[in-house]
């Protein structure tokens, strides 16, 4: 295949492609919170949540090909662990992220074991009842004196101490508390005396603020996915999912590396559910529909549609996701459709986002098994080539020997 | 007339090409072998035949070109194969994979009658006609599979290394029952194997497949005759 | 112990669960035939049963809807697999796996578009049906006592129906020319095509037939809440899948079993257990046994053991 331009890795092109794609990303998430209001930055905010939890979910589905539909359920023990500590407790949301991650992170790890007794069908079914029975738990009657039952926990209350409810009191306009000694609502979030965002009793202010936190987030998912897929622990998952015997023979701990793995999956799935939950302001499986099965098969499809098994794919996907939804969200009355369009979906009752992403993953699964991403890496070879560097050149670490090793982890296991 | 004409064919999985274009030919009555090392593509021969894998050339059976046909009209047109391996069906009866066989065919009587026919060639299999066929002995569900073939009443038996797996004493009377069928009841009959030895008795005619291709054919006395190819080929 | 208590939380367990086992038959003709797990299967047997309130608004008597809607099932199956299995499994299980999802995220959508995310029938949208067309007299009065449980002539007729079907998918199996084909396609698809069986037609027809035998299941369940959601199924493909897992996903009698047993467990443990358990985490309970079952024996109870395909 002939391409355009050819460059070298490493080279002065191609850090300029590299620099100038970073500009690019981080100047728009700069731009985003400085320009949107409360309602497209909430929906920035769910796509970031999207994103994490698919980068999270990718981790064992495209690197191990283990399916989980249960995914959900460790985003709800994020959201869970927020709410419990913030409103029963009164810790400071942030010291919670880091619990949530533990916590999720122990849980997945022990149901790895089981998970990777049980193969195929029967492993989806697993993970599909954990996705099941995670709201039931939650919701159910003996565990209410510390979940709140059915109907959840409120998390913008002031947190004076246990259980205390907030009926009658005034709702806060941040669901914020800082600190376990701050009384009342935190109003404005100051670093060192800086004051980015304003009086966050207003929403735009408010949204901005969560806004940096889901990002953040995300970009820490982004950033432990990207540390373990380069690692040699990744090189030892792609050889997992490519050739499992091969993998042993290779010395690779399966059952170590698959609970690591599962578990930081877990834990990493939990984090946009604590943002889940300080946005929302309240936990419950009613308030947040992705802490149920629901929100699993979203992050799968949203997974699967930006490219399974790739860093970039769940970004594409989840930003996709949103956009679509957020565009199409109001097509159920047809005067919101666009004209040329009205035609096509004037007949359906509800927003056609659902339909458009089934027929897409469908359709995609035909021509582009690894998703967007995989689409991309097929065609922007005809137009920039990255000459790779020569293998043993630079940084010819030992896990680098191991994964040439294996005949089939070059290209991230592209489809042949 | 022959029974199985092959001109030219190729045939291979995906882009992995194994066969280059071989011609062979099965005529009425006949019985042929084909001999080659493993992996030298008679497996493929034969699936490319019952039309299991897509093929280009020509393939006739009985004066009819079949090469575009579906794999049971290929049936229908009177041509079984005994796959390699275990061609039953293990979770079934044995009689249930008697009645499989006959799947093409019509009328109940007439099967039951075959069926009948074939339990007394093969004693062992009328016994244990209740029986799953996966809980017989390899020897046993080798003939449960020629059984099975025979029950669509061919005119050409594909065989496609029966003896694979089994003890000498048991492949030569399998052998036994394949010559009886050809000689008594004028079957024609294409048999694949890898021990030339057993085979180069009851053959008829002889091909010898290398990597795809056609190396040498002619009646087993003449390639036994020549000495280069015993030596490289026959192992005797 | 109160007998009679016992005695119709069983009927009612076995009459719920025998919607299971249909759930769990259909999943079960699938995964024979191609073993793949048909994610989709409840959403099939939901268009078809939106399809049965769509005939009962045009006046069709229940009892031919049902049929006609067993013809939508066969169609949606029967298509599905034609147009969309069979091309793509012969990339990868997963990929197969990926498109039931999408076939689920599709049919549910497709549904709302076309009947709306309310439950009908409705008559705040012009429903001129009351409720969800019954196949069996579901009035409050029709219900009689036996050794003092009062039963309701709806739970058995449902029960009877399944049983019927059972039996006669029995005999399709087991006593025709096609089952025979179809359990020749289950055991050995190569073979099956060196024997002169149309192994696609068999995979298209065991497609359509599952979707078909779901049909049922969700115009009972219709029947039985009195109306049809969007999210009807979703449980009852939960179930199902749990019934079939537990007997074992390629046996059909381990499919009805199964279902029977879970719902039994699900109305004993709920109604036993009221104070411990209740009513949120009957599913929960379900689920956990089959989760233990399978970390003992991973073919489900009657299941055979065989290398996984997915
Ligand atoms: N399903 C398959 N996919 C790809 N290659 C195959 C497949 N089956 C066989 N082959 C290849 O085709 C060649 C011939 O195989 P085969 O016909 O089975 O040989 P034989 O029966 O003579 O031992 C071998 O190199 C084998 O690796
Ligand atoms: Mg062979």
């Amino acid at each position: 295949m002939k391409s355009l331009f050819t460059i070298r890795e490493g080279g002065a092109a191609n850090w300029t492609l590299r620099v100038i794609t970073m500009v690019a990303i981080v100047g728009l998430m700069l731009y985003i919170p400085t320009k949107w209001e409360a309602g497209t930055l909430n929906t920035a905010i769910e796509g970031l949540t999207y994103m994490s939890a698919a980068m999270a979910l990718n981790l064992v589905l495209g690197y191990t090909g283990q399916i989980s539909i249960g995914h959900s359920a460790f985003l709800g023990i994020g959201a869970y662990t927020t709410g419990i500590m913030v409103s029963r407790w009164g810790f400071s949301p942030w010291v919670t992220f880091p619990v949530a991650f533990g916590i999720a992170f122990v849980i997945g790890v022990l149901i790895s074991f089981p998970a990777a007794r049980i193969k195929g069908v029967y492993l989806a079914l697993v993970t599909l009842a954990l996705g099941l029975v995670f709201p039931q738990l939650a919701t159910w009657k003996k565990l209410a004196w510390i979940t709140g039952g059915g109907s959840g926990l409120p998390i913008a209350c002031p947190a004076t101490g246990v259980s205390r409810s907030c009926e009658g009191t005034e709702v806060p306009t941040t669901g914020f508390n800082i600190g376990p000694k701050s009384k009342g609502q935190m109003q404005t979030f100051e670093i060192f005396g800086w004051n980015p965002f304003g009086d966050l009793r207003r929403p735009d202010n408010k949204a901005a603020f969560y806004y940096w936190i889901a990002l953040v987030v995300a970009i820490i998912v982004y950033l432990a996915c990207r540390g373990v897929v380069k690692s040699r622990v990744g090189r030892s998952l792609i050889a997992i999912r490519d050739n499992e015997t091969a993998a042993a023979v290779m010395g690779v701990n399966l059952v170590r590396t698959k609970a690591f793995v599962f578990g930081l999956s877990a834990g990493l799935c939990a984090l946009p559910g604590c943002v889940t939950a300080i946005k929302t302001g309240g936990v419950s499986p009613e308030g947040i529909i992705n802490m149920t099965v629901r929100g699993a098969i979203t992050f799968l499809i949203v997974m699967v549609i930006g490219g399974a098994g790739s860093l970039a794919g769940p970004v594409i996907g989840g930003a996709l996701y949103v956009f679509v939804v957020d565009k199409t969200g109001t097509w159920a009355d047809d005067d919101k459709i666009p004209g040329v369009l009205r035609p096509f979906f004037a007949w359906s009752e509800i927003p056609p986002g659902d339909g458009i992403f089934a027929v897409l993953l469908i359709l995609l699964m035909f021509v582009a098994p690894r998703g967007i991403a995989g689409l991309w890496k097929q065609y922007i070879h005809r137009i920039v080539r990255v000459i790779p560097r020569p293998a043993g050149a630079i940084g010819a670490t030992p896990a680098m020997a191991t994964a040439t090793a294996t005949p089939t982890s070059n290209h991230e296991g592209e489809p042949q | 007339m022959s029974m199985l004409r092959v001109v030219g064919l190729s045939a291979g999985y995906g882009p992995v090409s194994v066969l280059q274009g071989i011609d062979l030919e099965v005529g009425e009555g006949e019985f042929v072998v084909m001999l080659g090392a493993n992996g030298a593509g008679k497996t493929t021969t034969m699936r490319a035949i019952s039309g299991l894998i897509s093929r280009q050339g020509l393939v006739e059976v009985a004066g009819d070109d079949i090469t575009k046909w579906s794999p049971d009209h290929i049936v229908r047109a009177g041509v079984a194969q005994v796959p390699q391996g275990r061609g039953t069906f293990p979770e079934l009866s044995v009689e249930d994979n008697m009645l499989a066989g006959a799947y093409v065919r019509h009328g109940g009587h007439d099967v039951r009658d075959d069926m009948h026919k074939w339990f007394e060639v093969f004693p062992r299999l009328g016994e244990r006609r209740h029986q799953r066929a996966g809980s017989l002995s390899g020897g046993e569900q080798q003939m449960l599979a020629i059984a099975r073939a025979l029950m669509s009443r061919p005119k050409l038996l594909l065989c496609d290394e029966p003896s694979l797996g089994l003890a000498p004493l048991i492949t030569q009377e399998l052998f036994g029952v394949l010559e009886r069928l050809n000689r008594d009841e004028g079957l024609s009959v294409l048999l694949v194997e890898q021990n030339a030895n057993l085979a180069m008795h009851i053959a008829s005619r002889v091909y010898l497949l290398e990597t795809g291709n056609i190396v040498a054919s002619g009646t087993s006395a003449e390639l036994s005759a020549d000495d280069s190819i015993r030596k490289a080929y026959l192992g005797f | 112990m109160d007998f009679s208590l016992l005695l119709q939380r069983v009927i009612d367990g076995i009459s719920q669960g025998s919607v299971y086992a249909l759930i769990a038959l259909g999943l079960v003709i699938i995964y024979r035939g191609t073993g793949h797990l048909n994610f989709a299967q409840g959403e099939m047997a939901l268009f078809a049963t939106y399809c049965v309130y769509q005939f009962g608004e045009w006046g069709i008597p229940v009892w031919i809807a049902l049929f006609m809607g067993m013809g939508v099932g066969f169609v949606v199956g029967a298509v599905s697999e034609v147009t969309l299995i069979r091309p793509i499994s012969k990339k990868s299980p997963f990929a197969v796996f990926i498109v039931t999802l999408g076939l689920f995220t599709f049919l549910n959508w497709l549904d709302g578009a076309i009947w709306g995310n309310q439950q009908l029938p409705n008559s705040g949208v012009g429903s001129k049906q009351q409720s969800f067309p019954d196949l069996f007299p579901a009035d409050p009065e029709d219900q009689f006592n036996f050794l003092g449980a009062s039963i309701r002539y709806e739970r058995i007729g449902i029960l009877l129906l399944v049983l019927v079907i059972t039996g006669l998918l029995f005999l399709l199996f087991n006593k025709t020319k096609f089952g025979l084909a179809m359990r020749a396609v289950a055991s050995n698809t190569e073979s099956a095509k060196l024997a002169g069986i149309r192994t696609n037609l068999v995979l298209m027809v065991s497609w359509g037939l599952a979707a078909a035998i779901g049909a049922v299941g969700g115009v009972v369940m219709g029947g039985l809440n009195n109306s049809v959601g969007l999210g009807l199924m979703f449980s009852i493909f939960i179930y199902g899948s749990a019934a079939a897992t537990l007997g074992g996903f390629d046996s059909p009698g381990g499919a009805v079993v199964g279902g029977l047993a879970i719902g039994l467990i699900e109305n004993l443990s709920s109604g036993y257990a009221q104070k411990w358990i209740g009513q949120e985490l009957k599913l929960a309970v379900a689920l956990a046994i089959i989760v233990a079952v399978l970390l003992v024996k991973p073919s489900g109870l009657f299941g055979t053991e065989k290398v996984e395909r997915v």
